[in-house]
């Protein structure tokens, strides 16, 4: 019957986003009844190695809602090209067109709203699916009224849609919660945005939501001055459901500076817009041609994923627990438990398009089996390129061999593993063993191939792209191959006992040789 | 907001509360039901908002007792009823709002979406002129009002709304779309297509000022050149709009175009008799055999069913088209498209059609 279009990022917008959003789902999802219906999130340009928002919280949506929800993940690739144009990280016209381009076809009905919001039918038992659906062909809005935070973040309980919908019933009353705050047409309503029903055709014929407003703010009153023109009218549904948002206000989202917010201009946007239609997008809005990931909570989850590939790749352990050491005069071990490391290793690169392709150079020829093994289990589609440079003899259905400058251009992930290219994977770890003369050359290779890949990562993304590339080192703490590695890649400082560490190149790689130079320059100039 | 500033537009309210303190409603005593009843209605907007909602109930009991299919005025009522909290009270009006608007026939889905709007637009024109109290530099409150009096079959007043929006948006190719509309509906139709001439020339790609300007061009007995801009809105059309796109090609005569598009309709308004009723007549038309449609007698556009059927004669059939629209329609099911083209609106699909067959 209808699609819920809502839109956000994995990041912190407002006070306490998690909470709102949460108990916003599943109150969306509790009032919904037809098994068409939908909320699609398009989750707007989280970084890469992030999950999506929604998936982030997983753990305290409803069954229901999770049933329900469908994630459009936006990637920062796909944001860039309008990076430029705006201060924001996430932009509300885009993500709304790109849900509704994707929406059920059999859904009458597309509801725009945001991720803090709790509609209540004020018939008891009656459903926002059965509502919509009695209702004629219109345009409808219906009043916000607003949750003192203090209400919302301190008695409702996430996982209990239904107890926080009669929650409100009785708050409202109790509360005087209840205040219509009017406004000039075509806006009908204060905060508008978070209620709009309109049909679905209609939305089609006008060409979605404008997308050159990008500074934020007004998106909201635009679809409603474009609406009330093209339908004459601006319909009330408030005889049938209440709207509540939870006030967030405690502390200011990125997109509001007070009286020196920017925003879309409001004479330009609602004051001066003169047709209902944008023909300038007729042909693109909702970007038609462009490969949107869909994410689901309820099946194919990551987490199903992510156990899926281990179990193919590693075996329980048959041990409480293993040893390893950062004791001094073991920095330049270089064994590593692979068991141990891969669970972490995996973990880096899951948020990632399963089309990926990652290039995948290192010592271990056992790592790069059974990388490739669970990266197939992990249902990736795309290959794990193995540069013939580094000369190991692994075969997987993923593994692509071939020359290492070719592969440069078609990576979109890179992978650089550390250790010791004779140490198999039940020998001990980090007890003082020394390299070998085939360890140091094999390592010799993978590190010239960092190095290669690291300081020319700009000039050889695969075509089109703009976004630089990460990159994940295997074994590169607390031993020799750690300054190696940040002194290319912008890595945080992680615990030694994941070994992995991860980021993007440096805009100018810092080694250590140019260290001493800028240094001894220094000297000399004081 | 940003040209307005700030402490202007905080002030410009209270500019408004002073002038309406000394409210005036025009034809309040009025003998014209219609007159008098939107007076009340404006009068009865006034009092909710002053607050005296017990007075604006009966000012809208009024208005509906006066004009029954006041949908606006039912809404109205059950917003009071609503806030004063009889509740079950208000269930009924806004029943019948949404009842009353939806039985509103609108205008034909490939012309501009100003034809498709329903009921008298009261609180609409209310509104909007009460947002010119405030917005000076912005042309969309008087788009809006020449909208909603182009629904109430006032053209001339919405011209003068449209050139009020163009002095502040000049050669607003959508502007000047509306403005041929406005002209057209005015019979002023050489003007019209100048209108959406100088529309098109801007954007070229948009449907339904291709049909306003099609209109136009028909009612000059230029067929030849309206049929030219009807195949470029077929062109334009996307796919998704099968409706417009059956209409297009109704008006074409094109038979064959029209069936699919008339199916693709049917499927997504299996409610709107139309669909069912121009997919008899291309049928028909094709001299392809077509299946009985099941229509309960009755209201219009039954008897034009029971004609396909061979269940009604020509006379039945015109005896009860009751309004000039409906004896248009039986005429040209009855395809007598001389008499459909000598007494047709332009604007009609039927007064295409009957051109064009009559043209082949």
């Amino acid at each position: 019957m209808f699609s819920v279009i809502i839109y956000g990022r994995n990041d912190q917008h407002g006070y306490n986003l998690h909470k709102r959003a949460a108990i916003s789902f599943n109150a969306l999802a509790e009032v919904m009844s037809d098994p068409d219906d939908e909320i699609l999130f398009v989750d707007y340009n989280t970084p890469d190695d992030h999950p999506t928002f929604p998936e982030a919280i997983a753990d305290t949506l409803t069954d229901k809602a999770k049933q329900h929800m469908r994630i459009l993940r936006v990637r920062p690739e796909q944001h860039v090209h309008l990076k430029s144009k705006t201060h924001l990280v996430a932009l509300e016209s885009q993500s709304r067109n790109v849900a509704l381009r994707r929406s059920n076809p059999k859904n009458r009905w597309i509801l725009y709203t945001n991720t803090d919001m709790l509609l209540v039918p004020r018939t008891e038992g009656e459903s926002l699916s059965d509502i919509l659906g009695a209702l004629p062909d219109g345009f409808y809005q219906i009043p916000r009224f607003e949750i003192p935070e203090m209400l919302w973040e301190a008695a409702f309980d996430r996982k209990d849609p239904a107890g926080n919908l009669a929650k409100l019933r009785d708050w409202s009353v109790r509360f005087h919660l209840n205040q219509v705050v009017h406004n000039f047409m075509p806006m009908k309503y204060d905060a508008l945005g978070d209620f709009q029903a309109v049909l679905r055709e209609d939305m089609f014929a006008i060409h979605g939501f404008d997308e050159s407003m990008i500074l934020g703010w007004h998106c909201d009153s635009n679809l409603a001055a474009r609406l009330a023109l093209y339908r004459g009218r601006v319909d009330t549904l408030m005889d049938k459901a209440f709207g509540y948002h939870c006030d967030h206000t405690r502390v200011a989202a990125a997109n509001n500076k007070g009286r020196k917010t920017t925003m879309n201009s409001h004479d330009k946007y609602i004051w001066n817009v003169s047709s209902p239609y944008i023909p300038e997008q007729a042909e693109t809005w909702g970007w038609p041609d462009a490969t949107i990931e869909e994410v689901r909570l309820d099946r194919d989850t990551s987490y199903e994923r992510y156990i899926a590939g281990l179990s193919q790749a590693i075996e329980p352990a048959t041990v409480p627990f293993t040893n390893t050491s950062v004791e001094w005069h073991l920095f330049d071990d270089l064994t590593y438990d692979l068991r141990h490391t891969l669970p972490f290793v995996c973990d880096q690169v899951l948020t990632y398009p399963k089309s990926t392709a990652i290039l995948v150079a290192g010592c271990r020829a056992d790592f790069i089996q059974r990388f490739a093994t669970a990266w197939r289990g992990m249902g990736f589609t795309g290959p794990v390129l193995v540069p013939q440079e580094v000369g190991l003899a692994v075969d997987d259905p993923a593994i692509r061999r071939g020359r290492f400058a070719d592969q440069l251009k078609r990576a979109d992930l890179f992978m650089f593993e550390f250790g010791l290219a004779t140490q198999k994977i039940d020998d001990p770890v980090r007890v003082g063993r020394e390299e070998s003369l085939a360890d140091r050359r094999q390592l010799k290779a993978v590190e010239r191939l960092f190095r290669r890949a690291a300081s020319t990562e700009g000039e050889t993304r695969p075509k089109g792209r703009q976004t630089p590339r990460r990159f994940i080192g295997i074994n590169v703490i607390y031993n020799k191959y750690w300054p190696i590695f940040t002194d290319y890649v912008g890595a945080n400082i992680n615990p030694f006992c994941a070994q992995v560490l991860a980021g993007i190149p440096l805009a100018e790689p810092v080694t250590m040789k140019e260290k001493v130079i800028l240094k001894f320059k220094k000297k000399k100039a004081s | 907001m940003a040209k307005q500033g700030f402490l202007k537009s905080a002030l410009a309210g209270v500019g408004f509360l002073r002038k309406a303190s000394a409210p005036d409603f025009p034809g309040i005593d009025d003998p014209d039901p219609e007159r008098q009843g939107q007076a009340l209605f404006r009068r009865g907007r006034y009092r909710m908002r002053a607050g005296e909602v017990e007075d604006a109930v009966k000012d809208f009991d009024r208005a509906i007792e006066l004009l029954p299919d006041y949908a606006e005025a039912h809404v109205s009522r059950a917003e009071c009823l609503d806030m004063l909290g009889r509740v079950e009270a208000a269930q009924p009006d806004y029943v019948a709002a949404r009842r009353l608007w939806a039985a509103t026939r609108t205008g034909a889905p490939d012309r501009s979406y100003i034809w498709r709007q329903q009921g008298r637009l009261t609180f609409e024109v209310e509104s909007y002129e009460l947002a010119l109290e405030r917005i000076k530099t912005g042309s969309y409150p008087h788009s809006a009002v020449g909208n909603a009096l182009m629904a109430r079959g006032r053209p001339a007043e919405a011209l003068k709304a449209y050139e009020r929006a163009l002095k502040i948006k000049d050669k607003d190719p959508a502007l000047l779309a509306l403005k041929g509309e406005a002209l057209s509906a005015m019979g002023r139709h050489r003007s019209a297509v100048d209108a959406f001439s100088a529309s098109l020339k801007a954007v070229p790609r948009a449907p339904e000022v291709l049909s306003g300007r099609a209109i136009a061009y028909a009612a000059l007995g230029r067929i030849d050149k309206a049929n030219v801009d009807w195949r470029r809105q077929l062109a334009v059309l996307p796919e998704h709009q099968s409706a417009a796109r059956a209409c297009v090609a109704l008006r074409l005569g094109a038979w064959a175009e029209a069936l699919p598009e008339l199916d693709r309709a049917i499927e997504k308004a299996p409610d709107d008799p139309y669909w069912r009723l121009y997919r008899l007549t291309a049928l028909k038309r094709l001299d392809r055999p077509a299946e009985a449609v099941d229509v309960p007698p009755g209201d219009w556009p039954a008897p034009l069913f029971a004609l396909h059927a061979g269940k009604a004669t020509p006379e039945t059939v015109l005896a009860a088209a009751t309004t000039e629209g409906r004896r248009i329609e039986a005429l040209f099911q009855l395809e007598r498209f001389k008499d459909v083209v000598e007494t047709a609106p332009p604007h009609m699909i039927e007064y295409a059609a009957a051109r064009n067959a009559l043209g082949r």
